[in-house]
């Protein structure tokens, strides 16, 4: 291909293109179908988060960490939640725990279903697409029951939640993990195993460790590439230590480690360790106790900082809090999992051709909410 | 040349597995079908059997409502708006004049002038709710459908007919009750 | 019903006044209406049944407008109907920065490959509009005719993702003329005729007095063929998993990205009247054409039209099946599996056909 050079040409793909996944603007130079550069251009979606955050109180933050990552919001209340307990010093009850956890499970679930969905309708195919958002709604349905919203929770409080959940939560979420487990095989039949799937995926877009770790990837990208780091396990937070479960790894079934099939694969079996993870808490769960037991009157933390990461579906999510002991935060960083994984993009997406870079970008899931905050 | 044949062979095993699962759902539309019409039939409404047993519970989300004659103009639950889309105003009423009880036997002593809720500026966070010392401000349907019923679709013509006025004070009767016609602006 | 005979009528009838360059130039605006009329109601009915398949196997139900008007009967019936409508009234754009006659100029174009194609389809024993002798091979060279309607729809568009899909439909539809041809020879040695009709006649009869003679039935190499030819013709009518030149992820619509109202509906036209010949071809070559699968049952001219309908709608809708099935092959995958799988597969079996009819000699 070095030989036949022709004249380089830039494609601008989006603001408005079917697969940026949001507003993202990605400029790619191309030498025929070939692509010599990406470079992401971020920013459509900024809505100053962080400085909103410092005019606002602790609770009024929640919806704005909602809209963040707008696909799992409730993954980004517990670790906004999580970080502002620790510096209130709050022990939440144990109901409120489990949850929590339960919640967060199932919106990480609902999260990879949008992944893999949005994956496969980057490679065109669009029938599982809509196979995987039949089932998430089963997931929102359920959200919904709970605490009435269906996207955007607010439904982590500092110190408990906004409701308890419903009669007949616990049973409607068991059949749904009933229903869904044989579910997954169907995906794995329709997409994962297919072979025009796999050779779109396998071996495109290799993302070597050491270069996931120069660049700060986490979550299952990272994993992907076949570091066992989870959050979950490795920094226990929450009362994750007390489940039994599993962090899946990308072993390089059908191409070599860190390709864009592993990633996929890493979220198809994270799936099955969430349903696993949800199964166990619904059954250690206390029945009863008050959720808003430990909700704070007003929160006014005592002067000082803290950083607090957890475990989203895509990645690593830290909040830094300052606080000068006054009702609002004097300043709130938040360091978002998605934003480290587009900057890899233009990194391991050199060489390959344009419908490999959307696969790739497919494959890295992103949210752009979060990226631009 | 193994190798070849094999992907071949793979090819066509995984696709046909894969034309299997769609020609299944082709057969069983009738049992999977998720659609649903939507002016013709309706989500089910969340029924007060499966859970919202407790009056404190708001867990639909549709619009806000407040019902006026219960407020006391207390402006929790527009300090407590993240977005600020909560515009409260009142007037101090003179000693001695009564203007009513609320519904959980609250003394009035505010006249709310202004109460008006942008809901094309609501984020639905449901935060201005739990404040309430008087419950008269929540979101409508599901266990407050007995106080108001649900409004799944509040769509108008016009953007400002999204801005709720509740208040139901008329000029002539702050006049009347303050002993003065401008009007103290309080609250946000 | 040939072209002959619609002149000869014209020329007998109270128009024999016009005498016979007259009754030619009408004889085939005639045979062009309903050539026209059977693609249109063909888009239209497809479309339809398309987008009802697709929701089927999605658990959607798809277009469902109810109620009487315009707006779509019951259950859609009239969807697709009110769309061609909307598409006829609609603004025509023609961006500024295009080359304006290669714009107007190129869904006709690409149209007119598919249309002049029906030409020589044989819809039943005597319904066919020119009976040549080079039918096959006109087809497949008519067909092909498209592409530069595709080339310049991308090209006079003036933007970069048409330009990618002109050029990858290029590529793909060039590639795949030949192991479709040479899977298409297959049968020609067996029959050792081009004109379509023969090739019809020539699949009369069963194979162990069960299957019906059809080419697909025949023998190994002819049956592998039909896959061949199958496969090669969805990468000619750029559906999925082949569609490449529109893929809708990558390239926003490929080739007519910049297309809008009835050109934009023209494009439609054209593919799914494309879908037909494919499908036509294959029925005439591999499935028996208009003859019945029980041989000797519910023949006739009516019944040779309803069974040469039957089957190319039968495998119009394995197309819709696989198209709402599989993901989308990258450009040089795509050229691997032609150049590297179905070209050697095809002359594998062409040899194979070769050494079959000389051993039946």
């Amino acid at each position: 291909m070095g030989v036949n050079k022709t004249e380089e040409m830039v494609l601008n793909i989006g603001p408005q293109h079917p697969s940026t996944h949001g507003v993202l603007r990605l400029k790619v130079q191309t030498d025929g179908e070939i692509v010599t550069s990406v470079t992401p251009v971020i920013g459509y979606l900024h809505r100053c988060f962080e400085k909103h955050c410092e005019n606002i109180t602790y609770q009024q933050v929640i919806p704005f960490v909602d809209r963040c990552d707008y696909i799992a919001s409730m993954n980004n209340d517990f670790g906004y939640v999580l970080a502002v307990e620790k510096l209130l010093g709050i022990e939440v009850p144990e109901k409120v725990e489990y949850i929590r956890v339960i919640m967060a499970e199932m919106n990480r679930i609902a999260s990879h279903l949008l992944a893999l969905g949005t994956f496969g309708l980057d490679v065109g195919a669009f029938t599982p697409f809509l196979y995987m958002f039949r089932d998430r709604e089963r997931i929102l349905d359920l959200f919904e029951l709970t605490c009435g919203a269906r996207l955007l929770y607010n439904y982590m409080w500092v110190g408990g939640l906004s409701h308890d959940i419903p009669v007949g939560f616990v049973e409607k979420t068991y059949e749904f993990l009933d229903y869904f487990e044989p579910q997954i095989d169907e995906y794995n039949n329709i997409l994962t195993f297919n072979k025009i799937f796999i050779e779109r995926t396998a071996d495109v877009g290799i993302l070597p460790v050491d270069v996931a770790i120069n660049f700060g990837v986490t979550g299952p990208n990272l994993r992907g590439s076949g570091l066992r780091w989870d959050l979950r396990k490795d920094e226990t937070y929450s009362i994750y230590d007390r489940f039994d479960f599993n962090v899946p790894v990308g072993q390089g079934i059908k191409g070599s480690v860190g390709d864009s099939w592993d990633r996929y694969w890493v979220r198809v079996e994270e799936m099955r360790e969430c349903v696993k993870i949800i199964r166990q808490a619904l059954d250690m769960m206390p029945r009863d106790g008050d959720v808003k037991a430990a909700v704070p009157k007003r929160i006014r933390p005592p002067q000082g900082a803290i950083y607090s990461r957890s475990e989203t579906p895509r990645g690593e999510l830290g909040f830094y809090i300052l606080s000068d002991g006054k009702p609002k935060p004097f300043r709130l960083k938040m360091r978002s999992p998605a934003f480290t994984a587009l900057s890899v993009l233009s990194e391991i997406s050199q060489g390959w051709m344009i419908s490999d870079v959307l696969a790739i970008l497919g494959s890295l899931d992103i949210v752009l909410g979060e990226i631009d905050r | 040349m193994k190798r070849y044949f094999y992907n071949i062979w793979e090819t066509i095993t995984t696709l046909m597995i894969g034309l299997g699962v769609t020609f299944g759902h082709l057969l069983r539309i009738r049992k999977g079908n998720v659609t649903l019409q939507y002016p013709e039939e309706r989500w089910p409404q969340p029924q007060r059997e499966i859970g919202f047993n407790l009056d404190r519970y708001n867990v639909i989300r549709s619009r806000l409502h407040v019902d006026i004659d219960d407020c006391i103009g207390c402006l929790q639950c527009s300090r407590a708006c993240p977005v600020d889309c909560i515009k409260i105003e009142f007037v101090k009423v003179d000693k001695g004049l009564d203007i009513g009880t609320t519904s959980n036997d609250t003394k009035k002593r505010l006249l709310v002038t202004r109460f008006d809720i942008d809901m094309t500026e609501c984020c639905f966070c449901n935060l201005c709710t739990y404040p309430c010392p008087e419950d008269c401000i929540y979101m409508t349907g599901g266990p407050n459908s007995r106080k108001h019923p649900i409004d799944y679709e509040y769509s108008t013509y016009d953007r400002s007919d999204l801005i709720f006025r509740f208040s139901n004070v008329d000029p002539d009767q702050v006049a009347r009750l303050t002993g003065q016609n401008e009007l103290k602006v309080g609250g946000k | 019903m040939t072209i002959t005979w619609l002149i000869e009528w014209v020329n007998d009838s109270w128009l024999g006044f016009l005498g016979l360059p007259g009754a030619f130039i009408l004889a085939v605006i005639i045979a062009g209406l309903a050539i026209f009329g059977l693609v249109a109601v063909h888009a239209i009915v497809a479309v339809y049944v398309e987008r009802k398949v697709a929701a089927f196997m999605q658990d959607r139900i798809g277009p469902m407008g109810q109620g009487p008007g315009l707006h779509a009967g019951k259950w859609g019936l009239l969807q697709t109907v009110a769309d061609a409508l909307k598409l006829l009234v609609k603004e025509d754009i023609i961006p500024a920065a295009a080359d304006r006659k290669l714009f107007v100029l190129a869904p006709f174009i690409l149209f007119l490959g598919a249309f002049i194609a029906f030409v020589a389809l044989p819809f039943s024993e005597s319904l066919v509009l020119a009976d040549f002798n080079v039918g096959l091979f006109y087809i497949l060279a008519v067909s092909s005719f498209g592409v530069i309607g595709l080339i310049l729809a991308g090209w006079a568009s003036n933007n970069k993702w048409s330009l990618y899909g002109a050029m990858r439909s290029a590529a793909q539809i060039i590639s795949y003329e030949i192991p479709a041809a040479i899977s298409l020879i297959a049968v020609i040695l067996l029959v050792g005729s081009l004109n379509m009709q023969a090739i019809t006649s020539a699949q009369s009869g069963t194979v162990w007095g069960i299957l019906p003679n059809w080419f697909v039935f025949q023998n190994p190499f002819t049956f592998m063929a039909f896959f061949i030819y199958f496969i090669a013709g969805i990468a000619e009518t750029n559906r999925t998993p082949f569609d490449i030149p529109e893929a809708e992820s990558e390239l926003v619509a490929g080739f007519h990205t910049e297309y809008s109202g009835m050109r934009w509906a023209f494009f439609f036209l054209s593919e799914y009247a494309n879908m037909f010949i494919v499908c036509g071809v294959a029925v005439v070559v591999f499935l028996g054409g208009w003859q019945s699968p029980i041989p000797g049952l519910m023949t006739g001219r009516i019944w040779g039209l309803f069974w040469f309908m039957g089957k190319v709608v039968f495998l119009v809708l394995i197309m819709m099946w696989i198209r709402w099935t599989f993901p989308r092959l990258r450009v040089d995958q795509l050229m691997n599996v032609s150049w590297k799988v179905l070209l050697p597969l095809a002359f594998f079996n062409l040899f194979g056909a070769g050494i079959w009819s000389l051993w039946l000699d």
